[in-house]
This record gives C-alpha cells, sequence and structure tokens, in this order.
C-alpha cells in the first residue's frame, strides 16, 4: 500500500516532554533551574497548556509541614500505605512524602496563591484518610489555592516554563516512540493545527500524559485523556503496570462528569433511590452516607443494577439522587455554595429544592507506565529503557497502589516531575542522536489504516458503545463472566472500528482524524484494564471483584502487562517494595499488610 | 421536565484547505439540560463528524471551549439549552468562533496566537522579592491576598479580549493585562518598574475605554475592569501601594 505520509522536519532538543501538565511542566522548570538554558520542546494535546487536566484539580496538596507540633511524615506514610491497599511501593512512599512541604514551599516561593491563615502562613484543612497518629485523627495536612489548586499549580508551571525558554508545541499529539536500540531518542510529533509530521530527537524523553478516563461513560477526566501515553507505551512492547487499578468517585454529576465532593455527605446530604429511599442505611447502618467512597460508589451501583435508578434521557445512564434539600439555607450558602453551584450551572438544578443526579464516576487512574523511583521507564523488573522518563497520572512508580487518596495526587505529580527532571539533567550527554531509519513507519501505517478505511461505522458510535461496555463490566463492579465478556466485545469493536469511515480526508485540525487515533488508544488501554481485572481474582483498593470479594495474599505484587501481539496480552508481575517494614526501625509493624479498615 | 427542545444551530464553518467560509444550518431535538458541547459532540456522532470543535475540561475550568453564541462570546460547557433559550429567547443560535485569533477551522481559533499577549505581559514572577524567612513560604495577610486573589481565577478564556471594544487595535487586552496587574499586587514580586512600563505603553491600558464589559462577559464573573481601573487611577505607582 503506498504511503503518502512523510516526516515534514526533525527538531533537535535536550529533552522532549510529551504532555504539558502539572508533571510535565514541573520537569521542565526543574530542568531550567537546574540548567539554565536546556533545550525544552514541551508538547501538548490541548489548545494551550493551561488547558491540562492538572488544571481540574480542586482538593489541594497533602504535605506535612516540619513545623507542624503533631503531624509527622510516618503518619502521612502510614495512610499513604493503608489507602493503597498494601499494594505502593514503600520506597516511593517514603521519598514522596518526605519531600511534600519542600515541594509546597517551592510551588509558594515561584507565586502560587496559596490560601493563607489569620498569621499569613499557608492554610491547611484536613481530607479523607489523612490522619495522625496511624488513624486516631484527622490531619491538617492539605495546602490548597481555595477550591481550584490544580489551577494554580498549573499556572504557576507553565509561567516557570514559558519564564525558561521551554518551546511549546502546542494542539499535538505524541504517535509514536522512536528509539535507538535500547534507547529512547525521542518522538514522532503529529501537529493537529497544519497537519504535519515532525520527528523531535531529544537525548531525554519524558511522557507525562496523564490518565485514561474517556475508558469509561461518566468520568471526572477532561475531553483529551485518553490514555495515548499508555498506548504507544504498549505499542512499543513496553509493560503497563497495574492497568487494573482505576478509582471511582461515588458522586460525580450526571452530565459533566464533575465530583459532588464527600463534603455534600458530611454537611448531611442524603442518597436516595428512585423510590426515596435512603438506601445507605441498609448498607451501612452505622455510617450511612459517610461509609468509605469505595463502598458508597458500590452501594449506589447496587441500587442501579437492581432496578432503582433514575434515567434522564438527556445523560442516558442511570443514577441515584442526593438529597439536600432538608439543610438549612446556612449550609447550602456558606458550607456547599460552590458544589451547589455546579448543580445549578451543570443541571439547572436547585438543590434547595431539587433532587439532585449523581452516580459513581471514573476519576483516577493509579496503574501506569512502570517507573523507579528517579521516573525512568522500566522495560522490566530489572532493566530500563535509557532516555525514557514517565511522570504524572500516566505513570506508576508507585505512590498510589490500588487506590489514591484525595490530595495525594497533585503531590505525586509535582514530585515526580522534578525527580524526573532532575535524574534527566544529570543524564544529558553531548551525543546528538540521528533519526534511525524506520523512525515514523509505525505511525504512517496507522494513519493510513485511519484514512484508507471504507466501511459505513461511526468511531464516535464506536466510542460511547466501548464507555458504556467498560463502565457496565469493567466498572465499580467486576466478575469473571462480565470481564469475559468485555474482551470479547473489545474484540469486535476493534474490528468494528477497522471498518470506521472518516468523512473528512484533510491533514490539517481534522479532529475526526485525532477521535479515531483516540479510540483505537481508547480500545487498546481498555483491553489491558481488563485483562489485568480478569487476571487479578481478588479485591484490592479499586478493583473489585465480586466473584472474590477479600484480598488475598497470593496476589500481593504489581500487574505488568505486554502487548506481545496485536489483542495478545501477556501478563507479569513486580514485587511490592516493603523496605519501610523490612527495615525494621520504629513503627515498621504498620507497614506489614495491614487490613484496610476505617 | 424532560421536555424536549428543537433548536436550529447556525455554525459558522471554515475549511483551511480551500478557505472556505459559510454557515451550515444542524437542526436538532434536545433534551433541557444538554449542554452546548453536548450538541457538538452530538453533531459529530449522528450528523456531521467533520464539524470542528475544540474543548478540554468542560467544567468551566480551562477556558478551551469559549464561542460566540449570538454574538455574545461564553463556555460552551455551561450553556445549557433551555437557559440558552431563556436568555436568548430563541431556538436559533448564531454560533461562530471568538475573534481573538486566527480561525484554525471551524469553531476553533488559533490560542496559542491569543495566548501571545499574555506571553507579552509576563504571567509569572519576573525578579522575586527577597523572603524574610528563606526555606519557608513567604508571609501573605488573608486581607492582601483578598485585593487580588479574585483576579488569580482567570482561565484566559478570551471572552472578554473577544468582546473588549479596544483589544483588536494595538491593545494587551483585559485577560494580559489583568495577569501583569495580580504580579504588581503580589508582594513577591520586584520588578514593577519594567511591569509599569508594560501596563503604560502604546499597548497598555490607555488603550481601554472602559465600556466594562470585560466584567459583564466574563464566565468566571471576575471584576476584569475593576483592576484595569487600580492601574488607570495610578495605584501602583509608588512603593508600598500593594
Amino acid at each position: 500500500m503506498p504511503n503518502k505520509f512523510s516526516i515534514s522536519s526533525t527538531i533537535q532538543c535536550d529533552v522532549l516532554i510529551v504532555g504539558a501538565g502539572g508533571a510535565g511542566l514541573r520537569c521542565a522548570a526543574e530542568i531550567l533551574e537546574k540548567r539554565p538554558g536546556t533545550n525544552i520542546v514541551a508538547v501538548t494535546k490541548v489548545a494551550h497548556p493551561q488547558k491540562s487536566h492538572t488544571q481540574t484539580a480542586q482538593g489541594g496538596m497533602a504535605a506535612v509541614d516540619p513545623q507542624d507540633p503533631v503531624d509527622k511524615p510516618i503518619y502521612h506514610m502510614f495512610d499513604t500505605w493503608k489507602g493503597s491497599d498494601c499494594s505502593a511501593d514503600q520506597n516511593i512512599i517514603r521519598k514522596i512524602v518526605e519531600s511534600g512541604w519542600e515541594q509546597t514551599v517551592w510551588m509558594e516561593n515561584h507565586g502560587m496563591h496559596l490560601s493563607r491563615d489569620e498569621n499569613g502562613r499557608v492554610s491547611k484543612r484536613t481530607f479523607g484518610g489523612h490522619t495522625l497518629n496511624f488513624g486516631e485523627t484527622s490531619a491538617f495536612r492539605c495546602v490548597f489555592e481555595a477550591d481550584r489548586t490544580g489551577k494554580g499549580i498549573m499556572d504557576n508551571v507553565w509561567g516557570e516554563a514559558l519564564k525558561g525558554g521551554t518551546s511549546f508545541i502546542n494542539q499535538a499529539i505524541a504517535t509514536e516512540l522512536v528509539f535507538k536500540g535500547d534507547n529512547c531518542v525521542g518522538a514522532i510529533i503529529f501537529r493537529q493545527k497544519d497537519g504535519e509530521f515532525v520527528a523531535v530527537l531529544a537525548k531525554a524523553t519524558v511522557l507525562a500524559t496523564g490518565g485514561n478516563g474517556q475508558v469509561f461513560k461518566v468520568t471526572t477526566n477532561c475531553r483529551q485523556n485518553t490514555g495515548d501515553g499508555l498506548a504507544i507505551t504498549i505499542q512499543a512492547g513496553l509493560p503497563v503496570m497495574d492497568p487494573e487499578a482505576i478509582q471511582f468517585h461515588p458522586t460525580g454529576i450526571v452530565g459533566p462528569g464533575i465530583l459532588a465532593s464527600e463534603t455534600l455527605r458530611s454537611v448531611g446530604g442524603i442518597l436516595r433511590n428512585k423510590d426515596l429511599e435512603p438506601f445507605m442505611e441498609r448498607y451501612a447502618p452505622k455510617m450511612k452516607e459517610l461509609a468509605p467512597r469505595d463502598l458508597v460508589a458500590r452501594a449506589i451501583e447496587t441500587e442501579i443494577r437492581e432496578g432503582r435508578g433514575i434515567l434522564n434521557p438527556d445523560h442516558d445512564i442511570e443514577h441515584v439522587w442526593i438529597d439536600l434539600r432538608h439543610l438549612s439555607d446556612y449550609i447550602h450558602d456558606v458550607q456547599i455554595p460552590e458544589v451547589s453551584s455546579f448543580f445549578r450551572r451543570f443541571v439547572n438544578l436547585d438543590p434547595k429544592k431539587d433532587l439532585c443526579p449523581v452516580r459513581p464516576s471514573n476519576h483516577y487512574q493509579m496503574g501506569g507506565i512502570p517507573t523507579n523511583e528517579f521516573g525512568e521507564v522500566q522495560k522490566s523488573n530489572d532493566e530500563l529503557i535509557h532516555g525514557l522518563f514517565a511522570v504524572g497520572e500516566c505513570a506508576a512508580a508507585s505512590f498510589h497502589g490500588f487506590n489514591r487518596l484525595g490530595t495525594n495526587s497533585i503531590l505525586e505529580l509535582i514530585t515526580m516531575g522534578k525527580v524526573a527532571g532532575e535524574k534527566g539533567v544529570a543524564s544529558l550527554g553531548n551525543e546528538r542522536p540521528e533519526l534511525p531509519k524506520n523512525a515514523g513507519d509505525m505511525t504512517f501505517s496507522l494513519f493510513s489504516k485511519f484514512m484508507e478505511q471504507k466501511g459505513r461505522d461511526n468511531p464516535g458510535q464506536i466510542r460511547e458503545e466501548m464507555r458504556m461496555l467498560m463502565t457496565e463490566k469493567v466498572g465499580v463492579f467486576r466478575t469473571e463472566d462480565g470481564i469475559g465478556l468485555a474482551i470479547e466485545v473489545l474484540e469486535e469493536l476493534k474490528e468494528r472500528a477497522g471498518e470506521a469511515t472518516l468523512s473528512s480526508k484533510s491533514l490539517s485540525m481534522n479532529q475526526e482524524l485525532i477521535q479515531r487515533w483516540e479510540l483505537h488508544n481508547l480500545l487498546s488501554v481498555s483491553t489491558f484494564i481488563a485483562h489485568g481485572a480478569l487476571n487479578r481474582r481478588e479485591s484490592r483498593g479499586g478493583h473489585f471483584r465480586e466473584d472474590f470479594p477479600e484480598r488475598k495474599d497470593q496476589f500481593n505484587y504489581h500487574t505488568l502487562a505486554f502487548m506481545t501481539e496485536p489483542g495478545q496480552v501477556e501478563l507479569g508481575q513486580r514485587p511490592i517494595d516493603m523496605s519501610i517494614y523490612e527495615e525494621r526501625q520504629e513503627h515498621y509493624e504498620k507497614f506489614g499488610m495491614i487490613e484496610r479498615k476505617y | 421536565m424532560d421536555s424536549n427542545y428543537k433548536l436550529t444551530l447556525k455554525i459558522k464553518r471554515y475549511n483551511p484547505d480551500t478557505k472556505e467560509s459559510w454557515v451550515q444550518d444542524y437542526v436538532l431535538e434536545v433534551g433541557r439540560i444538554l449542554r452546548f458541547t453536548d450538541l457538538f459532540r452530538k453533531i459529530n456522532n449522528e450528523l456531521d463528524a467533520s464539524l470542528a470543535w475544540n474543548s478540554s475540561c468542560e467544567h468551566a475550568q480551562c477556558g478551551t471551549c469559549a464561542v460566540k453564541v449570538n454574538g455574545k462570546p461564553l463556555l460552551a460547557c455551561e450553556l445549557l439549552v433551555e437557559n440558552a433559550v431563556n436568555q436568548f429567547h430563541t431556538t436559533i443560535f448564531h454560533i461562530e468562533p471568538i475573534t481573538i485569533a486566527p480561525v484554525v477551522r471551524d469553531l476553533i481559533v488559533d490560542l496559542e496566537k491569543a495566548y501571545e499577549r499574555v506571553n507579552e505581559a509576563k504571567p509569572y514572577i519576573i525578579e522575586p522579592a527577597k523572603n524574610p524567612s528563606q526555606g519557608n513560604d513567604y508571609q501573605i495577610f488573608p486581607r492582601n491576598l483578598e485585593r487580588y486573589v479574585d483576579a488569580t481565577r482567570c482561565i484566559n478564556c478570551f471572552c472578554c479580549a473577544t468582546v473588549c471594544i479596544s483589544s483588536h487595535k494595538g491593545f494587551l487586552g483585559p485577560n494580559a493585562v489583568m495577569a501583569s496587574i495580580v504580579r504588581l499586587m503580589d508582594p513577591r514580586e520586584t520588578a514593577r518598574k519594567e511591569r509599569l512600563d508594560t501596563l503604560y505603553s502604546e499597548k497598555g491600558i490607555y488603550r481601554c475605554h472602559t465600556s466594562k464589559a470585560c466584567s459583564f462577559v466574563c464566565p468566571k464573573e471576575i471584576d476584569v475592569a475593576h483592576f484595569i481601573a487600580l492601574a488607570k487611577e495610578g495605584r501602583f505607582k509608588s512603593k508600598d501601594s500593594r
């Protein structure tokens, strides 16, 4: 088949960063601070770095202030370990937790507008799962910028990267990693605006492409979070770690998927089914609405599954109600004004008078591209890919294991961005990589196929079917049969996708073409999630197997999934690092395989 | 409650390959609480996959989906069908790209070009002040932060710049000057002269005609004109003015 595509130009740089969100640009800022004048190219899929998913983080960032009279890093480490359902890596937990305050001060000193207390110091608040003295009482450990912490971080790291002279390629995607032997030497970039493929050659390449939330029907993730970084890693024959570890937030607002935070339940909001029954009483008689996230999510899904959900034809997915009508005006106006306003703004309901629609919403991918503690990408348990780093949500070091605590994600992306930046700078040699002859071949064959397909199916339709399938079969509840069926249907969808036609064959700003590519990525990532979930016959953190509801010691490992040939997934293991436990220092016993009970 | 609306979207289209521009009508039967980004998606999935539009978070927190609806720049992700019908008293909507940068295709503009003005305003601390408590956070009292924190909520959606009666004539634009004003009010910044030179330059705030259209359209409800007014009245000239 003749190939009409070619690489229009080659760009040489020191560091290529794919994904210009919080992690990627924190990495850029670190490199520019350590080695001013470093030639960095940062590529973002969105129109501008400020449009990245980091921008939407609300809550805050966990960090233990060394001047805090009661909080200690060891408590934060314990909370993270316990929260992860004993499947995060303890070397990573220690490293990230210990650098928390340093990272906060760095952000503040570089201009982040963190909220202040009455003494003018950075203010702190509590957050679910963060405790003092190993679970005794809530810790004030979360620094924040009002309800827009992620935006504060994004503005800050973008500003620093810009100030240091980073070159940005906006509205562009990385379609292929370029290797020379076992060394990564850059990537093929497709610039959407002019429709050109360029090769960016770099001494170090950093993947910071974010999550894969669009795999599911209702998600808090941005539209562009389609698992692209994972997909090009899979395509390169590299492993993905713990793809089955997905977090669902119990109460996403149906429609936009935006979070209706825990606060609504903690101030007295009541979950009701279509008969208006306050159903949490049946699932958690004592804790009711305040039971842990995963339990509430499963209760809501059960109600829906047993026919007690509500369907609004506009959104076409069943939900339950959160009832806030009985709360006082004071609570509505002073304690929950933002979340309350989301319902008004996005579904036109007045929470003082109306029942509001919520359902479990995909929130976070805990797994990702496996790295060591410096963000260097692993080829296997004891081999690295030289010159390739991965940070942020697309990567797994792993700080979150199988369940992430609120406010730990921003801490992780900032710290790992910084750490990878430091390591990247140290590894920069003088040798300029050359463009390997076969660079781009994989991309061109894929894109040629997209362009030449002549069937009648619509990629948008297939994507919607996939999202529904993953939500129903590989979502909050998972079973052997359900996942097995999902794997079969995913293969059918791949076949159908292979017959979907693009109505426009233009290369410049052809969003249909991008969506076709995204569909390819989503299907590939979904297959990995399903295989990981099928193999893990236990329940752990965000991965809940209805047929195996308990955690099992035989699964005390990370899943490593590889694609050996198209559609074939091979599974391996990576041991969980338990260095805090093994070092037998004070409190080590808290870091064994403990129960995750709250 | 779930009554449907029959809408006509008259969408301005542009094809960069042929340089053609035209208005295309899409007639949709839609529910009351769908958002305009949902309508664009519906058009893509059911009527016309080629219609190009942009969005990212769809939570009104990134500003990517700004478009003009019946002349008013707004975020398509937070415009609900029912509200649009009530607000504009019609079921016919003319939808165009915002007019702050060249159109790439259909509703997508080259935001990179629009951002050049923000970059000129240097949206970061140029020269940090000496921190009295080295290794710690700067001490900033809430009452000081409150003076400018509202301006830090800007998401650069460029709705204000689109509607500004001066912003196409060499003015940096409301959001860009506000980014600089934030740092003039921020005690951690010392490069005040450089900032004031830009603010009072040819491209600076005296281009502003005080129409206050910026404040009127801001999706984040920031009183942009207030911050520009502070600069105009010379609030930032003296050293102790922050």
